[in-house]
């Protein structure tokens, strides 16, 4: 036991403890440690802030070196005169009292969010070293100072129980600090990305659902590119909203590119329309216009649900031109069963399928192929209205037109069905 | 017909309600839950010993509670924090945990209130409080830990509209609402000391501490952005406005029937008994629903609302999602608020009448420290960015709640007098 406590300190032991000079007459309180940020394992501690007077206080900040020794006693080499306290609170980068104390971090280890109750520092050759941080609750009980009590009660209660023993610290190599750069942008890289590449994508924006929106954003900033579009399309939308509402311009467009079309939109169709605009125009031109008209339409409208891949030709075609269509466009991503009839200014003038001409002479006029009604509907329906035409005509798509009757793109039973089971599964889950 | 609808759509005022819509819920929730048995009672008694005669406290009592509640929206909006969170973080883990301790006792008090709230308005529908109280106790239970956070804040959102019930009993009881309006406009003071009890009483009683964490918490659990503040600022004064509203009523159903026969009341049960005889069986069924959803109301959300509270503020694990294995805590103070908050009103002669008064002493005792630690979060400009207090409301913020603690500081001194 008087091993260890030379080579190991816990930070609530001096918190609050007397200053005292060379003389041994009290210049303040120890209020809190000031660290070194760098890509040290364990960041050393730098100096000491100390605290005086009650009503009117006063800060002061004394380098490690000025003092005689940290631990049983705070004693300082130097003369009380050679302290300057201010009014003004010390801010720094990174202290215990700030940015680790009582604060949340992520256990790396254990993928989890927890809150730090205590700071267990290492002491080598009269320096300071951030070593643990402790959850437990050892931690809360000293904090409280009742550790003696408590002790000896639950050893009366119950001599085998697990809290005696047992210390919940986590390691400062598999922690990482949330709040630093909330006040400045400091970002810890290096160190941090490494620890946090450790995680798999899914577990850290499991881990991001849980911090509030500065530390989710902090966190964020760590990772690396590549990290990032991973864990961002792993985010619920309104996750991902908060955080890209965070970024930069540039960033955020960049990461728009960068992560699935669909995601995009969805994402997108959440904002507000001047951040979606200042985004596009920063986006290389291909990826925004394929956007930009996904986006002119509301999500569970018809326009929404459409894909702008089908097959048409125009009002004099023949037969044979659409048996060549078809042929040229096996491996066609869209639906290439129906043909639509179109004239110069792409108005719809007939929707023929596969089954209606395959066996038609290669010479007739494709529109007399052509199904006697028109079936369609509006970029602005409602996804309900779609799927009844689906059923009720039997088709496996359906064209959309917009008020002028241009042809604008089809939907396909399948994309309806999906929107549908994921509209099914939400109420599903409400119910549970 | 078509062109209507669709240039209502495109509008911009009905893009701003369904985004109102979307996040109203918190702050109409955590008002009506305020006016619980403890407050019903409280409001009875105003109405039934001084008639109209402290109606007019309700204007600032409503004012300050749009200031109080406000100022929490915010700092959920702005710091995606609850309130114990933020407490512990700034303050440290010493102040955190004998606030804690002393939120879970007064807590636990008011839990028992709503559970005795339960017992006896269901007693005058003749149900066996041995009934009624374990099986709301076991429905509590069931509907916080089997539901979700939308589904549980639809229920309450829906419960909501029982408050109706004392709407209607007051028109019921016929008041004369020309005085009634005379009173409300015109703040009269009567220089005696049951008048300046009651009047604590009522903003002592519409002004909780528990209020705070649980708006907060909520503000925080929807996940409501920054840019939809000004909806969900909608939303809390809509709320702050409602809760007085109701208890207006209670005020002049009382006022018009039993202060004007000369009844005395000592419990909202009284008070829906003495309603029978002069106001008609409807006004006093009418009367006791309403006590009955506003404690089971209460009694849902106080337990879960501290656990979650205590835990934050802890940092231990909290979910109603979780196992217990992986919660214990939570859970184990879910259940002792529950267990112990309705064992309490079966045990044959308990004193609840003084719980009711205990309760209402400790959210007394307890308010001024939370409004304390309020008003210097919300002043930290490293914490709220743009949204700390102006110099302005600063001003008016202070007014309100150095008044709010004198007049709460007095009511304890009542209270522990009168107990």
């Amino acid at each position: 036991m008087e091993n260890k406590m030379k080579f190991f300190l816990y930070f609530s032991e001096i918190l609050g403890r007397d200053v005292l000079d060379d003389k041994n007459q009290v210049v303040g309180k120890l209020c809190d440690m000031v660290l070194r940020l760098n890509n040290e394992v364990f960041p050393k501690a730098e100096s000491i802030i100390v605290k005086k007077g009650l009503l009117r206080k006063e800060f002061a900040n004394i380098l490690l070196e000025d003092f005689q020794e940290v631990d049983g006693e705070l004693k300082l080499k130097i003369t009380r005169d050679q302290i300057k306290f201010q009014r003004q609170p010390f801010v720094s980068d990174f202290s215990i009292g700030q940015h680790v104390l009582d604060q949340q971090v992520v256990d790396i280890h254990d993928k989890k969010v927890v809150r730090v109750n205590d700071v267990h520092l290492l002491k080598v050759d009269n320096q300071l070293y951030l070593a643990h941080v402790d959850v437990g609750l050892r931690g809360i009980v000293r904090r409280l100072e009742w550790t003696k009590w408590v002790d000896v009660l639950v050893r009366y209660v119950s001599p085998k129980s697990p809290y005696l023993t047992q210390e919940e610290l986590v390691s400062w190599k598999n922690t990482h600090v949330l709040n630093i750069g909330r006040t400045k942008n400091v970002v810890r890289l290096g160190v941090g990305r490494e620890k946090l590449a450790r995680i798999p994508p899914t577990a850290l924006a499991e881990i991001m659902v849980d911090l509030d929106i500065f530390e989710k954003f902090s966190l964020f900033k760590v990772l690396n590119a590549d990290m990032q579009r991973k864990v961002f399309t792993d985010l619920p939308v309104q996750e991902q909203e908060a955080i890209i509402c965070q970024m930069e311009d540039q960033e955020a467009a960049i990461l728009l590119e960068h992560i699935p079309a669909d995601e995009a939109t969805d994402l997108l169709l959440t904002l507000p329309k001047d951040k979606t605009r200042t985004w596009m125009r920063l986006m290389q031109s291909e990826t925004s216009k394929n956007l930009q008209k996904l986006l002119g339409f509301s999500k569970d409208s018809a326009g929404g649900l459409m894909t702008t891949e089908y097959l048409c030709l125009g009002k004099d075609a023949l037969v044979k031109d659409a048996l060549q269509k078809i042929k040229d466009n096996v491996d066609y991503p869209g639906s290439i069963f129906y043909i639509y009839v179109v004239d110069d200014q792409h108005h719809l003038l007939g929707t023929t399928s596969f089954r209606r001409f395959i066996n038609a002479p290669p010479q007739m006029p494709l529109a007399e192929t052509c199904y006697p009604q028109q079936v369609f509907v509006r970029t602005d329906d409602g996804m309900e209205e779609v799927a009844l035409l689906l059923e009720r005509y039997k088709f496996s798509a359906i064209p959309v037109l917009n008020e002028e009757e241009v042809l604008q793109g089809v939907i396909t039973s399948d994309d309806v069905l999906e929107e549908l089971i994921s509209l099914t599964w939400t109420k599903y889950k409400d119910q549970l | 017909m078509k062109t209507f609808f669709e240039s209502l759509r495109k509008s911009k005022a009905f893009k701003n309600f369904i985004l109102f819509l979307s996040v109203m819920g918190p702050g109409i929730i955590t008002a009506n839950v305020d006016n619980d048995a403890g407050g019903i009672a409280t409001y009875s008694m105003a109405g039934a010993h001084f008639g109209y005669a402290l109606l007019w406290s309700l204007v600032p009592i409503t004012l300050a509670l749009i200031i109080v509640q406000e100022m929490c929206a915010r700092m959920a909006v702005a710091t995606g924090k609850g309130l114990a969170d933020l407490i512990r973080e700034n303050y440290g883990v010493k102040v955190t945990f004998y606030l804690m301790a002393v939120i879970f006792v007064v807590n636990l008090f008011n839990v028992m209130a709503e559970f005795a709230g339960v017992a006896a308005s269901l007693e005058i529908f003749h149900i066996n409080k041995w009934i009624s109280v374990p099986l709301s106790a076991v429905f509590v239970w069931i509907l916080v830990l089997k539901g979700t956070y939308k589904s549980v804040e639809k229920v309450f959102l829906f419960a909501c509209l029982f408050y109706v019930a004392y709407v209607i009993s007051g028109v019921m009881a016929h008041p004369d609402w020309k005085t009634v309006f005379q009173e409300t406009i015109h703040p009269r003071f009567q220089w005696n000391l049951g008048y300046t009890v009651m009047l604590v009483g009522l903003v002592g009683t519409t002004i909780a501490p528990w209020m705070q964490f649980y708006l907060q918490a909520s503000v925080v659990e929807k996940g409501i952005a920054v840019e939809d503040y000004k909806h969900l600022r909608l939303d809390v004064i809509g709320g702050c406005v409602i809760a007085p509203l109701v208890a207006f009523f209670i005020v002049v159903a009382c006022a018009a029937t039993l202060f004007k026969a000369g009844v005395s009341v000592e419990t909202a049960k009284d008070a829906a008994l003495a309603l029978r005889p002069l106001a008609g069986d409807y006004a006093a069924w009418l009367f006791s629903f309403g006590l009955f959803i506003a404690s089971i109301f209460a009694a849902s959300i106080l337990p879960l609302s501290t656990a979650y509270c205590i835990c934050e503020g802890m940092g231990w694990d909290a979910g109603v999602d979780k196992r217990f294995e992986e919660a214990p805590q939570f859970f184990w103070l879910y259940a002792v608020m529950i267990i112990l908050g309705a064992g309490v009103v079966l045990i044959p002669r308990f004193p609840l009448l003084k719980i009711m008064y205990l309760s209402q002493v400790g959210n007394g005792v307890l308010l001024p420290f939370i409004l304390m630690f309020m008003l210097s979060l919300i002043n930290k400009k490293e914490l709220m960015g743009e949204f700390t207090n102006s110099r302005g409301l600063n001003v008016i913020t202070y007014i309100t709640v150095v008044t709010i603690i004198l007049l709460t500081l007095m009511m304890v001194g009542f209270s522990i007098f009168s107990f």
